[in-house]
């Protein structure tokens, strides 16, 4: 069994912080990613549980046993990279075998192993060619095949796909999801792409600046936001926020908001430490606004895109607060014109 | 216009930097005699020269009416190289003709005759053709004593390896100096570049205290110039002779040959002193080609399980071969070239002498015969020539294409 704990753990780089009391337990078979924006300290996490940089301070266990000292090639892990770090001198085949070799492995076992590595992925007609000589999807593959020729307890995934193009990039990650359903090992995956996060993860950890700001399942984040940063990183286009006051319901699970000509009530209530009259923030997503020509929000459109399954607008309020709508269904709205809105408070949340 | 103008600029530049080569080449393979009285440029183009021939051979007294034969025949007898060949232009006559003045007196004449002309030698009529081929006709049998007769040649330009084979096997001075050469240059190649790539690694990628110290330090002991430092090297290599040979003396029974003593100008002293002197320089080179390799592929390494020599027998040295490649030809040419250091440091007995300094001996000895000093000048540049072009094949672009992103 495979779970990975991580514990208490901090990592800086001379006076800069880079990994702040990070907690986290991740069960076997599960499959994990990290998101969060550039410098999120996201990779510097994965490397730490690979082990090619060294705690400051903490402790990080797979399956229950501490690995701070162990090198990278004893942690039971697996590596895939951003950039393939394929060896270029070596043919498919000796790029896959290459840790089964330095291990002693027999000559016979190796070739069964890799040749059963190559069957997974389908690319047993590659294994005599040299990474020069494949398209970008088949180095990632070889890539995956090294990692799982290693039969490791843990994969990990450095941002594998984006370095792929688009139509690329969709057929990899859903092949990355069934590998995972087929290997059934636990894999840790770091993106920046959220919809990445949001099709592959069992789990995902939300990172900022080092520190964790969410962890559970995708719909989870998405529905019931932690805080303002997790709120407005998933999702797209991002939600909206407008500034006001909270007026009533500070302390309780959904709290009164008044602001921007909006007035709603029953709102989920994110900041509980906030009193009533304090200055809180309403975010709602842009797929959550009504057109409506009752509606209490006003806005003045500023751009128009239609992207065929959706429409999103840009649009701009009296006091230049800009936000968005999206809609599944064609809209009739002009650049410049001037659309009212309502909204659906039980959608909405007060940070 | 401008792109002619650099072609040009091009065109002279390397005109200029091949030119002496041309020269060495050609001089060591034309005749000793055309290399001392003409410069190379005359060597490709038909020259005029003059030569003298005997009609015949001493002692040969066959009455005969008519003589036929070839002048150049006659001028290639005896000779087995640079054979002259050509037309001949004309005769420069030098003989006795009755006076006009004084009836029963000869006076001396030399008259130019062109080909073609009759002349009158020996009382018989001479007619020689620009082919070589000559009559010589008499009104009756006549035996005449032979006569030599000065020509002059528009010759052909002649090429032969003579200069090479007198260089290489008539004596050994060479063929010592080309194997002293490679007894030197070899390992004193081959043993900073090992040292070298393996502090490379090490400077690149392995973490230790100090690192970044030592490798300023290391790179900074390139500006010391190998000719400051002769006396202390000297001092050394002697402190550590007469040490050996003290042990030599007390190890061995050599006091009863008298063989104790231990050189301290040798082969040995040469390849330390050319891996001491080249060692910052390789360091620096490798180093920064091998810091440049792509991360990723070491990390990636260790995580497959690979230890430190792992890495760098494995993935480094085969992805380093151009850096090696060009640092190897670098240090073979230093020290194929170098003979301030061998003439200091190295072995001083002549059957040891390396290439540099017997060319520079052959400057004394063979300051007249041009032809074979410029010989040996060609074989000692042909080998640094031929590793250059040998190891050419290792300079591949794009040895890391496909390892990474990019790459």
């Amino acid at each position: 069994m495979a779970q990975v704990a991580l514990r208490g753990v901090n990592k800086s780089f001379g006076n800069i912080d880079v990994i702040r009391n990070v907690d986290l337990q991740i069960d076997d078979g599960e499959f994990v990613v990290f998101v969060g924006p550039s410098g999120c300290g996201k990779s510097t996490l994965l490397r730490l549980i690979a082990g090619l940089e060294q705690l400051t301070s903490g402790e990080i266990l797979i399956a229950d046993r501490p690995i701070m000292d162990l090198p990278p090639s004893k942690r039971g892990i697996a590596m895939v990279f951003q950039s393939y770090a394929l060896y270029p001198h070596m043919t498919v085949f000796n790029n896959m075998a290459f840790s089964l070799d330095l291990q002693g492995v027999s000559k016979a076992d190796i070739h069964q192993r890799v040749e059963a590595a190559a069957k997974i992925l389908q690319m047993e007609h590659l294994l005599d060619r040299r990474p020069a000589a494949l398209s970008g999807g088949q180095r990632q593959r070889v890539a995956i095949g090294r990692a799982i020729v290693r039969n490791p307890d843990v994969f990990l995934f450095d941002e594998p796909l984006s370095n792929l193009d688009a139509a690329l990039r969709h057929d990899t990650r859903v092949e990355i999801s069934k590998l995972h359903n087929q290997l059934g090992a636990t894999t840790i995956y770091v993106t920046h792409d959220q919809v990445e996060a949001m099709t592959l993860a069992d789990k995902i950890v939300v990172l900022k600046d080092g520190e964790v700001m969410q962890v559970g399942a995708p719909m989870e984040l998405f529905n019931f936001p932690a805080n303002e940063f997790v709120a407005g990183f998933l999702g797209s286009p991002k939600m909206n926020f407008f500034e006001g006051i909270l007026t009533a319901g500070a302390g309780s699970d959904t709290g009164q908001f008044e602001g921007e000509g909006l007035s709603a009530s029953g709102v989920r209530l994110v900041a509980r430490d906030k009193g009533n009259g304090a200055s809180v923030k309403l975010g709602i997503r842009p797929q959550h606004l009504t057109p409506d020509p009752h509606g209490p929000l006003k806005g003045t459109a500023t751009l128009v895109e239609n992207l065929g399954t959706e429409t999103v607008v840009e649009l701009v309020t009296e006091s230049q607060v800009s936000f968005r709508l999206a809609s599944p269904e064609s809209l009739d709205i002009a650049t410049g014109q001037t659309v009212r809105f309502s909204i659906d408070s039980a959608k909405a949340h007060l940070f | 216009m401008t792109r002619t103008f650099k072609h040009v600029v091009l065109a002279l530049i390397v005109f200029i930097w091949v030119l002496p080569f041309v020269a060495l080449v050609t001089t060591s393979v034309r005749s000793e005699t055309a290399s001392k009285t003409s410069g190379f440029w005359t060597a490709f183009t038909p020259t005029e020269l003059g030569h003298r021939f005997s009609t015949h051979d001493k002692g040969k007294t066959e009455p005969f009416v008519t003589m036929s034969g070839n002048i150049f025949e006659r001028l290639n007898q005896g000779r087995d190289s640079f054979e002259i060949e050509g037309t001949v232009n004309s005769i420069l006559f030098k003989g006795r003709v009755p006076d006009p003045d004084k009836p029963d007196k000869t006076k001396l004449i030399r008259q130019l005759i062109n080909a073609g002309e009759p002349m009158d030698v020996r009382g018989g009529e001479f007619v020689f053709h620009p082919s070589g081929d000559f009559t010589w006709t008499f009104p009756e049998a006549t035996a005449p004593k032979p006569k030599n007769l000065d020509t002059f040649i528009n010759q052909n330009p002649v090429f032969g390896p003579d200069a090479y084979i007198e260089v290489l096997f008539e004596n050994k001075n060479v063929p010592n100096a080309l194997i002293s050469s490679f007894i030197v240059t070899i390992p004193a190649t081959i043993i900073p570049i090992t040292i070298a790539a393996f502090a490379a690694y090490a400077f690149a990628w392995m973490r230790f205290p100090g690192r970044d110290w030592l490798f300023v330090i290391v790179v900074s002991l390139m500006v010391v110039p190998t000719q400051l430092a002769f006396l202390p090297v000297l001092q050394g290599f002697s402190g550590i002779a007469s040490w050996a040979t003290s042990l030599n003396a007390w190890m061995t029974d050599c006091e009863a040959t008298k063989t104790c003593q231990v050189a301290s100008k040798s082969f040995a002293s040469l390849w330390v002193t050319h891996t001491a002197f080249g060692l910052p320089l390789a360091i620096y080179l490798l180093r920064n080609y091998i810091v440049g390799l792509p991360k990723e592929l070491l990390e990636s390494a260790r995580i497959d399980g690979a230890s430190h020599l792992q890495i760098f027998t494995r993935l480094i040295i085969p992805l380093s071969v151009p850096a090696l490649a060009s640092f190897s030809i670098f240090q073979f040419l230093w020290v194929w070239n170098d003979l301030i250091v061998a003439l200091y440091i190295g072995p001083a007995n002549s059957a040891d002498l390396v290439f540099p300094i017997r060319l520079q001996k052959q400057l004394g000895t063979f300051k007249d015969q041009l032809h074979l000093l410029n010989a040996s000048a060609v074989i000692s540049i042909i080998v640094p020539v031929i590793v250059f072009l040998s190891m050419q094949r290792y300079f591949i672009r794009g040895l890391l294409a496909g390892s990474v992103k990019g790459g």
